[in-house]
């Protein structure tokens, strides 16, 4: 197994990718997350689990600053702590329901989310714009083995053939696939960033061949 | 897990009028069965073992023991100028017990049956009246009302509907519901759930109801749509089975259903499909 050494933090998603007022599924290494915008903007990371009855809270929905469970509307502020539940609107939600909550950065357009209350900050990408974000079934071995080159710590792969142009941001997932943020350099284009995306994708695919042929062992 | 306490239950396996020669292959708590008919409906189980079998309420019912019991009455499936509805089947990846309690819940109304069974602000849960009757064995919730701005295929805008429930058996239930063309009867839709594993089930509602003016199209429409919204639910409730010991969920005042059907089921170690804390 490659270990990436980003610390607590794992890069989950694009900040594009998040609208306000939207919530996304996403992953962690201590499981799944809901990662959520509020429509001021915040961002959110709760555990992907309504504690009533254990209802997926990625596809819930966000109003104002809460996101609430799409079973019983049940809402969670921030902070975690349950601020409504519409089946007794008169009643001041228990302090003990809460749902978990993890430590979220957004940093140049990345997401990043960390697994325990940590002190330290997420890896800084320098100069580096986030152009898409892909899932695969390849392991990191076999994407590098697929770009030629090898990932740093951070789990930045620049491919030999694409050095001045792309960059890719490995993050190894718990359910075995590998999430692939899909970096530029430099200046682009519509045009450039179209073609860029091409390169990933057939990246991608020659990972997974690799992978599949065994060559990632 | 335990399959001992319900293995000597009745489960729905297929609806009496769709039934050929060929036969229907299906599963019964994991052990594969054929459901044929030559003149009455027959059910082979393993080893072309015959299993018992019943027609009752639209619906083939068998069982992997031996029943002690006859099927739970439904007194409404014989009285005359209702209109009997086989609504069809429908695969959910969870827990037969999950697809009941879930049949049971009506807080999710205005959130997951959004405009037909319930709508916003109208989300308050007002008391209602739970019990085990003891002398039938059955869960039994009274006296339970809710907004609804389209409660049936039957009623026009909104109004306030009254329910009760009741758990026959432990994948079985009934609930009787406000009539709208006729206020004092009460329409009668159920949830036949066949266990095909501990975490996978086959659900077979089924109507005894008043109304002259649907077509039998709409009316099964309006249900399937009803219970497809459920099923997106259902898929996604973690963990799979329906957890029986205190801890993992929080139930609230508009629980109390759920409450007495969990309580229920540990009691009679119905636990098929459940996950309890020793596991």
């Amino acid at each position: 197994m490659h270990t990436l050494t980003t610390g607590p933090w794992t890069p989950v998603a694009l900040s594009a990718d998040l609208p306000v007022g939207t919530v996304i599924p996403a992953r962690i290494p201590a499981g799944s997350i809901a990662l959520w915008r509020s429509e001021s903007g915040r961002l959110s990371a709760s555990a992907d689990r309504c504690p009533h009855r254990g209802m997926s809270l990625s596809h819930g929905f966000v109003r104002g600053e809460n996101l609430s469970c799409i079973y019983h509307g049940w809402s969670y502020a921030r902070s975690g702590k349950c601020v409504r539940i519409p089946a007794h609107p008169g009643l001041e939600p228990p302090e003990a329901i809460r749902a978990k909550t993890f430590a979220v950065e957004e940093a140049g357009g990345v997401i990043w989310v960390a697994t325990d209350e940590a002190a330290t900050t997420p890896p800084v990408l320098e100069g580096l714009m986030p152009l898409r974000s892909m899932t695969t079934s390849a392991g990191i071995a076999a994407i590098e083995a697929a770009a030629g080159a090898k990932a740093t710590a951070e789990g930045l792969v620049v491919p030999a053939e694409n050095a001045d142009t792309l960059c890719l941001l490995l993050s190894a997932r718990d359910d075995g696939q590998t999430l692939i943020h899909v970096l530029l350099k430099g200046e682009t284009t519509a045009d450039s960033r179209i073609a860029a995306s091409r390169v990933a994708e057939s990246l991608r695919r020659a990972a997974e061949d690799l992978q599949k042929k065994g060559i990632a062992a | 897990m335990s399959i001992q306490a319900m293995i000597d239950e009745w489960y729905p396996v297929g609806i009496f009028a769709q039934l050929d020669e060929a036969g229907r292959n299906t599963m019964l708590m994991g052990e594969p069965i054929v459901v044929t008919k030559d003149g009455n409906a027959r059910v082979t189980g393993r080893n072309g073992r015959s299993l018992p079998v019943k027609v009752r309420y639209g619906h083939v019912w068998t069982s992997l023991g031996e029943p002690k019991k006859d099927l739970f009455p439904i007194p409404e499936a014989d009285q005359p100028g209702r209109r009997f509805v086989d609504v069809g089947v429908v695969r959910v990846r969870c827990s037969p017990l999950r697809a009941v309690e879930n049949f049971l819940d009506i807080a999710h109304f205005p959130f997951v049956h959004t405009d037909i069974l319930g709508a916003e602000p109208h989300t308050e849960v007002q008391n209602y009246k739970v019990e085990i009757r003891e002398d039938v064995d059955e869960v039994w919730a009274t006296q339970v009302k809710f907004y609804q701005p389209q409660a049936a295929k039957s009623a026009s805008g909104g109004i306030t509907t009254e329910y009760m429930y009741r758990v026959a058996a432990p994948t079985c239930t009934v609930l009787y519901k406000t009539c709208p063309p006729r206020p004092t009867e009460w329409d009668v839709i159920t949830l036949f759930v066949q266990p095909l594993t501990e975490e996978l089930c086959d659900v077979w509602p089924w109507m005894a109801l008043f109304d002259d003016e649907t077509s039998m199209t709409d009316l099964i429409h309006f249900q399937q749509t009803i219970f497809l919204q459920d099923r997106s639910i259902l898929e996604n409730q973690i963990p799979r089975l329906l957890p029986l010991d205190p801890g993992m969920e929080i139930p609230t005042r508009a629980d109390m259903t759920s409450i007495a059907y969990r309580r229920w089921l540990k009691r009679h170690n119905y636990t098929y499909g459940a996950q309890l804390v020793a596991q």
